[in-house]
């Protein structure tokens, strides 16, 4: 029960709205998740004890690592600071949803929780106060790219929330910024709902610093004929989780997943992909890389359910690993459960290390270890890297993850 | 490991060579010395030891000597790393080159180049100066300059990955070539192609070693040295009429100097 007090305390300075109360309640019959459950079994007891440790803070301090100019094409958004957002054009309209919107969708949604899949997204919106929860309803063409930004402040726990509405026939390019601080915890949960014909290019870079803590739930809702692409990036945490849940809710609609976890020294990251197919015609393509050195450990889940009404489902999920040093660890397991009979899926993982024979070739022509290492990696970061829509270029990301990681 | 040689010094100098890998002893006690301006072609069965010794002379890390000596331009080399001994001029071209995915061929060679020009305390060269030395090399194998921009090695034929080694011998102008069975795998027309380039770029001051099964490739590149290898050992030296007679008395002496000696 420690968490739920701790939650209590939080809060005991300003009033829990309704959403918070659901949210707490649900908590006190599982105040934390189970650790025999497959989803949590492999998460670092204590690195998961110390993401609870902060106190929780609604006020974002000023945060002092400068975002990269923005230039004018780019919508920039940060969650907690911008509380009116209403931007509408010839072409398109991008409006923040009203309480009641937000209410009646998260509510909808706690509605289906399960305790210990949701566990994160619980623990999200029962300590996300209203100013961090940023809620959008986006329509029409031509629609900028935009940038959204969490961040959590040093030794303390951040939870910001964001919802987004996309309409029929809506194409977005959009990318999540979460940015860790020294010794501290966010909790970022996201929510998706694409409409029919819609289509979403969405970039996730998760970039911590030393002893910061990320729990990041994505949970996103297709309509058919809805194209839904992901490119993620995890890297720098103490301890990271990032859950995807994806539902094709009738069928007939396309997700792609690029995802990648790097962890360094002691830390862990994890992600964990539930895809759901509940009708005929759906389709994904999916890999995941890690990268582990050190004593690290990188943990890969997803599961792909394809009950009895989702035939003709196109499913490929694979999981790819580098494996650095002796002391580093990796768990990976992609798995199907396919109920129709009419479909083509398949699964896979490797687990390598840097391949010595490309890197005594690169050798033989006078490049060191230390460059041939890096180039090795690059081409294995590029895959993942250029799938991030939104200024990925601006935020030098295989600079950082060669340079500064 | 700069060289403060005369030129008619010997390059390479392979001095009572004995190397294993994985405690298995592959060579044997080879010797063999390379003067500038010479090419040697080295022939044997295969599995006698000739790609080990290309490898060893290039630093393979699965190799360890555990006797003779190896010395570039009279300095002893048999602990400088791979990337050392390419730097001031050992250049090996494969027999399999290896596919990088993901790595520019154009990038790849401009680190590669620069990484030698910078030992020659020459100047780097950035990427607009590099693609107009690149292209005038790719003249050399004849090679399109869509091979730049593809990864190294990636999807290329046989024939492309030999013409792309033999275009990084022409960018890194090493001192010493080892070609490890360049000619395999080409047919007789960009056999031609390789060995005209090979014969290009070397010069009165480089030494080049042929690793060879075949006469074809000395009929286009004339050896001063035939060498013919069995068992990690270098069993017979002649001129460019030992290549002739191996083609017609096939390697089977060779086992039976091996069991004899």
């Amino acid at each position: 029960m420690e968490i739920i007090e701790k939650i209590k305390k939080y809060k005991l300075t300003v009033e829990q709205t309704e959403i918070q109360k659901i949210c707490l309640h649900k908590l006190q019959s599982s105040p934390l998740p189970n650790p025999k459950s497959e989803l949590w079994r492999l998460s670092n007891k204590s690195k998961f004890s110390n993401f609870l440790d902060f106190s929780l803070n609604e006020k974002d301090l000023e945060f002092d690592t400068p975002y990269p100019n923005t230039s004018q094409s780019i919508i920039r958004l940060v969650i907690g600071e911008n509380c009116q957002t209403k931007l509408i054009e010839e072409d398109y309209s991008i409006q923040q949803l009203s309480e009641e919107e937000l209410d009646k969708y998260i509510k909808e949604q706690i509605s289906y929780f399960d305790q210990n899949e949701n566990w994160s997204n619980l623990l999200n919106l029962s300590l996300s106060c209203k100013k961090n929860i940023l809620g959008l309803k986006i329509k029409g063409s031509k629609i900028p790219p935009i940038e959204i930004f969490s961040h959590a402040s040093s030794k303390s726990l951040s939870a910001k929330t964001l919802v987004i509405f996309l309409e029929k026939n809506c194409n977005l390019e959009l990318l999540q910024v979460n940015l860790g601080k020294q010794k501290s915890s966010l909790s970022q949960s996201t929510f998706f709902f694409l409409e029919e014909n819609s289509s979403l290019n969405h970039g996730v870079v998760s970039y911590g610093k030393n002893g910061s803590n990320l729990l990041n739930s994505l949970n996103v809702i297709q309509k058919s004929n809805s194209a839904y692409n992901l490119g993620s990036l995890h890297f720098k945490f103490n301890y990271a989780r990032f859950e995807i849940n994806i539902k094709q809710s009738e069928g007939n609609a396309k997700t792609n997943i690029k995802s990648m976890q790097i962890t360094k020294n002691d830390e862990q990251i994890s992600t964990y992909t539930k895809i759901d197919f509940n009708g005929p015609n759906g389709f994904l393509d999916q890999i995941n890389k890690s990268l582990a050195d050190d004593k690290s450990h990188a943990i890969f889940e997803g599961s792909i359910i394809v009950p009895k009404i989702a035939q003709k489902t196109d499913a490929s999920q694979l999981s790819r690993n580098l494996l650095l040093s002796d002391l580093a660890q990796i768990d990976t397991k992609p798995q199907l459960e396919i109920i129709a009979d009419d479909v083509k899926c398949k699964h896979g993982a490797t687990i390598s290390q840097l391949n010595e024979e490309e890197l005594f070739y690169m050798r033989t022509r006078g490049i060191t270890l230390a460059e041939a290492s890096k180039l090795q990696l690059s081409s294995y970061f590029q895959e993942i890297i250029s799938f991030i829509p939104v200024s990925k270029d601006r935020w030098d990301l295989l600079d950082k993850l060669l340079n500064e990681n | 490991m700069q060289s403060k040689m005369k030129e008619s010094d010997p390059i390479l100098q392979v001095e009572n060579l004995f190397a294993s890998t994985d405690n298995l002893p592959i060579l044997k006690g080879v010797s063999l010395t390379v003067y500038p301006g010479e090419i040697h072609a080295i022939m044997g069965r295969n599995g006698c030891g000739k790609s080990t010794l290309s490898k060893i002379i290039a630093g393979h890390p699965s190799y360890n000597i555990t006797n003779g000596d190896l010395k570039f331009l009279g300095q002893n080399i048999n602990s400088l790393e791979p990337e050392e001994r390419a730097q001031s001029g050992i250049f090996l071209g494969f027999q399999y080159p290896i596919e990088i995915p993901g790595v520019s061929n154009l990038e790849f060679l401009r680190v590669s180049t620069n990484a030698r020009r910078k030992f020659l305390n020459q100047e780097e060269l950035d990427t607009f100066d590099f693609e107009e030395l690149v292209k005038e090399k790719l003249e050399l194998v004849k090679m399109d300059q869509a091979f730049l921009s593809r990864s190294v090695n990636q999807g290329f034929s046989g024939g492309e990955k030999k013409r792309n080694e033999i275009l990084q011998m022409a960018l890194l102008e090493p001192k010493i070539a080892i070609l490890d069975e360049t000619d395999s795998g080409l047919d007789i027309d960009a056999l031609r192609i390789v060995a005209s380039g090979i014969k290009k770029i070397s010069n009165s001051r480089t030494g080049i070693i042929l690793i060879t099964h075949y006469q074809r490739l000395l009929d286009e590149i004339e050896p001063n040295f035939v060498h013919v290898m069995a068992d990690g050992q270098i069993i017979k030296t002649g001129g460019s009429d030992l290549a002739l007679e191996l083609e017609k008395k096939g390697y089977e002496w060779t086992d039976n100097f091996v069991k004899e000696t």
